[in-house]
């Protein structure tokens, strides 16, 4: 068992238990807004793996305060299972099996649209578990405890690093780059109210041709991030739309597309297991202010009036403990 | 769960990873040039790899396949690594050096000697194959020209161009089996709906609606229309004849020091032209085959000047023509505006052009 493994690495580190134990351990991340890029993709082996690549939505978070105490484990609010099941997971991979305490977690991420919610939640859970323990666990630790809490995670624990994470397995298939291409994100949620479960959602049986065709997909990216090009990301970002499109469709889907492309917009993005889909605008065009506008008004006039927008390298809000 | 299982193979079985992908040249300000070593080894590693990895190519087992070109090398080489014994039926056209390079790969070649009177040496090597696939019971036939996974394994070449051009206007390409250009038209769409696809046939191959006859210039067009060309990606279709594609091939290598074979010549004629025409467009164009097979032809002055219509005078620009019938012995262009052959075929017949201008 990979827990095993860690628990034994995690009690060299610590030292003698309970010394560096905190009063209080703090936990938070950040949430995203779907995916670029989602599909399936062969690791350097040629083994193929379920992957995605995150946007990244900072102005949306997750917060967990876990404060120690012997006995049980107590989760505040107590429909936050799998957070519960996360700082768990945590305290048994410190070897802690006999520890519990009291695990408080606020969010700000609206639930049920694909804009990691639940990640966030566990991961936040888990860091605040190792925090009052001293204890820093490193990105690929964090998603490895977070996969075996809720099954499929996002990539969110590793923060601003673009990685292609295998989401079932909590590996990162590539590190794509540091960042990528800052982009101005119109969010438009296309069904309004309908909640999707998006960790219950059955995997996308993709067909041979687009297994393939995820392979191009893949190679722009790079290029994109490599060269910093917003324009070949939108490409790539429409493309993997079109795909999950016929695996979850999204109501409107042409609509949007339509009023993207007549306003400028590099492209569109969607939660691929989420109701969310993102305009993608250049946010050094200095027509983009008015575009945004432009696109915000026809989509409201359709009737899907777009909840808000943000910049993808906008400054981290982050919550003071 | 099954589908992470399957097409795992390729990196696990030996084969030529390094000689599968061409290698990008830069010819002028917007074109590029991809320039095979063998192309035909990706689709046919790939083909092999998803029939062994879903068991109708068994360990040690046997494939059978028709074919004179550089398909049939590509599998010899692939089957001489992997333990595959391998039966190649083929006519007496076939080249005397790949001849010898199969057999000393160790194929099995079966050479039909004599043409049906209907249906030509195509129809007897297909029956010469159906024979051995009876008498090799459980053997495996890759079948090129219908197999699904032959355009599918260009998803290799597409992320390729993807990754190191990002975004491309236009592909050229030479059409025979229709595996590289409705493979890499279809994968580069998907990023690009506006990207210009060119196919490029000969006078009398059928692939685009000519009437079939003799062709002197091979590893492009065919006798019958493969399944695997999707004549819906095809936005222009040029026809190239063989002495225009062999000058072509050595201004190829004059200009630009790119040894390639004549189907690379027919490729980079309609591609040079279109980049020409189209100065502010990014074009990308398939080279399939090297040079070195053809030193005794393509790259010998005197075997060119036997050739039927040798001018020893490159073309500057195709003759457009309305209809594939109107396609004459040297280069035509015709409008294919993504459309099926039928529908080519039924909208623009002679007969109907002619009702069209009087009404």
């Amino acid at each position: 068992m990979p827990g095993d493994v860690i628990s034994r690495f995690a009690s060299v580190r610590l030292g003698t238990r309970g010394n560096q134990r905190k009063e209080h351990g703090f936990g938070q991340v950040n949430g995203h807004h779907g995916e670029i890029l989602q599909g399936i993709f062969p690791d350097d082996a040629g083994h193929l793996h379920r992957g995605l690549v995150t946007l990244p939505c900072n102005i949306v978070s997750s917060t967990a305060v876990f404060r120690p105490a012997p006995g049980n484990l107590v989760t505040v609010p107590d429909d936050k299972l799998k957070a519960a099941e996360a700082a768990r997971l945590t305290l048994d991979s410190l070897g802690l099996h006999d520890q519990g305490g009291h695990l408080t977690v606020e969010s700000t991420i609206p639930v049920g649209l694909g804009m990691g919610s639940s990640t966030a939640d566990v991961v936040a859970a888990i860091r605040a578990v190792a925090d009052a323990h001293g204890a820093a666990l490193g990105a690929d630790e964090v998603a490895r405890l977070a996969v075996r809490a809720e099954t499929a995670s996002d990539s969110i624990m590793h923060g601003d690093l673009t990685v292609l994470f295998a989401q079932r397995e909590g590996i990162v298939l590539e590190h794509l780059g540091p960042a990528l291409p800052p982009l101005e994100v119109l969010s438009v949620n296309t069904a309004p109210g309908a909640l999707v479960d998006t960790v219950k959602q059955p995997p996308a049986e993709y067909d041979e041709w687009e297994i393939q065709a995820f392979r191009p997909l893949r190679g722009m990216l790079r290029r994109a991030i490599r060269t910093g090009d917003a324009a070949l990301l939108g490409r790539v970002a429409t493309a993997s739309a079109r795909i999950s499109q016929r695996h979850l469709p999204k109501p409107a889907f042409e609509e949007i597309n339509a009023i993207a492309a007549s306003t400028g917009a590099l492209g569109i993005q969607v939660a691929h297991s989420g109701t969310v889909v993102g305009l993608l605008f250049d946010p050094r065009n200095p027509a983009t202010v008015r575009r945004v506008a432009e696109a915000a008004a026809r989509l409201e006039a359709f009737g899907l009036p777009p909840a808000f927008h943000f910049r993808t390298d906008a400054v981290e809000v982050r919550h003071v403990a | 769960m099954s589908l992470e299982m399957t097409m795992s193979q390729s990196r696990e079985s030996r084969g030529f990873p390094d000689y599968e992908l061409p290698r990008l040249v830069r010819l002028t300000d917007n074109l590029h040039g991809a320039a095979f070593f063998l192309m035909k080894l990706l689709p046919a590693r790939h083909m092999l790899d998803r029939a062994a990895a879903d068991g109708r190519l068994k360990p040690g087992g046997t494939i059978c396949e028709t074919t004179s070109g550089t398909f049939g090398l590509a599998l010899a080489m692939l089957a001489a690594v992997r333990g595959y014994k391998l039966i190649l039926v083929s006519d007496p056209a076939i080249d005397e050096h790949l001849h010898k390079r199969l057999l000393e790969l160790g194929v099995t070649l079966e050479i039909v000697e004599k043409p049906y009177e209907i249906g030509g040496f195509q129809t007897a090597r297909l029956d010469r194959l159906r024979a051995a696939l009876e008498a090799n019971p459980g053997s495996f036939c890759p079948s090129q020209y219908g197999n699904a996974d032959n355009p599918r394994a260009y998803a290799e070449v597409a992320e390729q161009i993807a990754e190191r051009l990002g975004h491309v206007d236009c592909l050229v390409g030479t059409v025979g089996s229709g595996g590289s250009m409705s493979g890499i038209a279809r994968f580069l769409r998907h990023l690009n709906p506006d990207l210009h696809v060119i196919g490029v046939d000969t006078p009398n191959s059928v692939v685009f609606g000519q009437p079939d006859g003799k062709r002197l210039l091979r590893g492009l067009g065919n006798s019958l229309v493969p399944p695997n060309v999707d004549h819906r990606q095809f936005d222009e279709v040029h026809w190239v004849g063989a002495a225009e594609a062999f000058l072509a091939t050595r201004h190829l290598h004059q200009h630009h020091a790119l040894y390639q074979g004549g189907t690379s010549g027919a490729a980079y004629l309609v591609a040079d032209w279109w980049a020409r025409t189209h100065p502010d467009r990014r074009v990308v164009t398939l080279f399939p085959d090297e040079g070195h097979r053809y030193v005794a032809s393509i790259y010998n002055d005197d075997w060119l000047a036997t050739l039927p219509g040798w001018t020893g005078v490159l073309p500057e620009a195709p003759q457009p023509v309305a209809h594939p019938s109107d396609v004459r012995p040297s280069w035509s262009s015709f409008r294919w505006d993504r459309r099926t052959l039928d529908e080519v075929l039924a909208a623009g017949t002679p007969v109907a052009r002619d009702l069209a201008e009087a009404a």
